[in-house]
């Protein structure tokens, strides 16, 4: 056997803790369901609206970056556009109790109400099941789902990774993008990006 | 014996510490606040010398636990972005990022620096710039700054500098930290280093061939959503180098061609690398795709 073999057998180094190794759906892969209730005390589960365009942001009431997208009015905008051509749009909270952006159902529902955001439903994660399911790194990370339940957009939900208000109006916006290629029968150019933001504070995350 | 009662030895503790104070503060009395930290716009000599290569240096502070990032920030963030404010006949470069580190160990992983980091900018002073008792320099900063939740700041620098004909003389003041920084830079790789990278499915095969064995790899990668970033960079060691397998990013939809980003072996030494990617046995394993040098760094201050 070869000396360097031997080594190779001997020593395998990996540098980091083995983190959760979720299989995350790719694009071009079936999206994975789940059921989480919402902040209106309703159940939702994803393969209900099979048929329909679906939205998944990730969502955190305190980081500056999903700030700048609600205060600017971008995201509501958004929802409303979007839910009003029969999309279906989720937001989603993973942060864990005691995290940044965690928010119990009455919270959410203010938060709501004084954003005057209008998703279909903002969904509870405290576990961050939803969350790993779909390896969110961000919030906002945006998902876009089709009819046949195929992911056709997972990243960003711009390509401008500020926390500045002023760089919506000069952004090309990828959920729009996706939604719009797809609904006219095209393919979706840009179908993954890197998502931007704050991490998703999920439960046992440091940083 | 009054002025020995513990609480008078006390207040007069406090007093001297707080005496001490101002002599503390004066040390980074240029440093402008950050959120949970300061920056300070420094340079690395006494004047501005024309027709000679110049650096400036973003040097930064920040609280125990808080961090800031690359020029690849990895699954979150966003690395400090400058707009110059410099009299005609200065143009600034690129700023030249010093190695990171990892941060977090769950499924989101940063790169970036914690405690200090001096981020070096070369300027270069052309000779139309003509000779003035003081140059104000100016940059607007934005950064972010996080622990566990991130908090997005601005801010404003600004330094005067002589501007000579004369030879530059070091600032003594900043010297240190530009050695330090300088430390850090990623350095091209040696001639006789040979990589290759194998495209095999999930992951990338980086195979080095050094002449000496490697115990101890981190990959940093300059491409956002290429690697996987918190997944384990499994590490053969061989007799001459080593074998890293870096597992794709699920959002890499099309081919690579090439790899490029920072390596750290042990001891901290860095190197930029820019190697070809391949598809799996269309290469024989640790052959030479050769280095592809992208950048040399500078080593050593200018003389």
């Amino acid at each position: 056997m070869k000396r360097s073999t031997l080594y190779s057998m001997l020593v395998t180094v990996v540098i980091c803790a083995a983190p959760l190794l979720v299989a995350a759906p790719k694009v071009g892969q079936a999206a994975p369901d789940f059921r989480a209730t919402a902040s209106n005390g309703k159940t939702f589960r994803l393969s209900d609206y099979r048929g329909k365009y679906i939205v998944l942001e990730w969502h955190n009431n305190g980081c500056p970056y999903v700030g700048k997208h609600y205060k600017s009015g971008n995201m509501q905008r958004l929802q409303k556009e979007w839910t009003g051509r029969n999309v279906v749009w989720f937001t989603i909270i993973s942060s864990a109790p005691g995290k940044q952006g965690y928010v119990t159902a009455s919270e959410e529902n203010e938060y709501l109400a004084k954003m005057q955001a209008a998703p279909t439903a903002a969904l509870l994660d405290p576990t961050g099941e939803i969350g790993h399911l779909y390896d969110a790194k961000t919030s906002p990370h945006m998902v876009v789902i089709n009819p046949q339940a195929v992911v056709i957009y997972d990243g960003a939900i711009d390509d401008k990774p500020t926390t500045d208000l002023s760089d919506i109006a000069g952004a090309t916006n990828y959920v729009n993008l996706a939604l719009e290629q797809a609904m006219a029968g095209k393919q979706v150019e840009t179908p993954a990006t890197r998502p931007y933001g704050c991490s998703v504070k999920y439960s046992g995350s440091t940083h | 014996m009054k002025g020995w009662e513990p609480s008078n030895v006390f207040s007069a503790t406090l007093a001297f510490l707080v005496a001490l104070l101002p002599c503390a503060a004066g040390a980074q009395a240029s440093g402008s606040p950050i959120p949970h930290g300061s920056l300070e716009l420094i340079a690395e000599n006494q004047w501005i010398s024309i027709g000679h290569p110049f650096y400036l240096g973003l040097h930064f502070q920040l609280e125990r636990g808080w961090h800031i990032y690359w020029v690849n920030p990895g699954d979150s963030g966003e690395p400090p972005r400058v707009t110059w404010q410099l009299p005609p006949g200065l143009s600034p470069g690129m700023i030249e990022w010093p190695a990171p580190r990892r941060l977090g160990t769950s499924s989101i992983v940063d790169f970036g620096y914690e405690d200090a980091v001096t981020l070096i900018v070369p300027v270069h002073a052309q000779g139309s710039l003509a000779a003035q008792p003081l140059a104000n320099l100016g940059a607007e900063i934005r950064v972010l700054v996080c622990r566990e939740v991130c908090i997005p700041g601005k801010t404003q620098l600004s330094l005067s500098l002589p501007v000579k004909s004369r030879p530059p003389a070091p600032e003594m003041r900043t010297r240190e930290l530009f050695a330090a920084a300088r430390k850090d830079l990623p350095r091209a790789v040696p001639q006789n280093w040979e990589f290759s990278v194998d495209d095999a499915k999930d992951s990338f095969v980086l195979a080095a061939n050094l002449g000496t064995q490697i115990t101890q790899v981190i990959f940093f990668p300059l491409a956002e959503a290429q690697i996987d970033n918190s997944a384990p960079q499994t590490l053969q060691p061989l007799d001459s180098g080593f074998q890293l397998t870096l597992r794709k990013s699920d959002r890499l939809l099309k081919p690579v061609d090439r790899l490029k980003g920072v390596l750290v072996l042990s001891g901290n030494r860095a190197y930029l690398i820019d190697a070809p990617v391949s598809k799996r046995g269309a290469q024989k394993r640790g052959s030479i795709g050769g280095i592809q040098e992208i950048q040399s760094s500078k080593e050593g201050p200018q003389k």
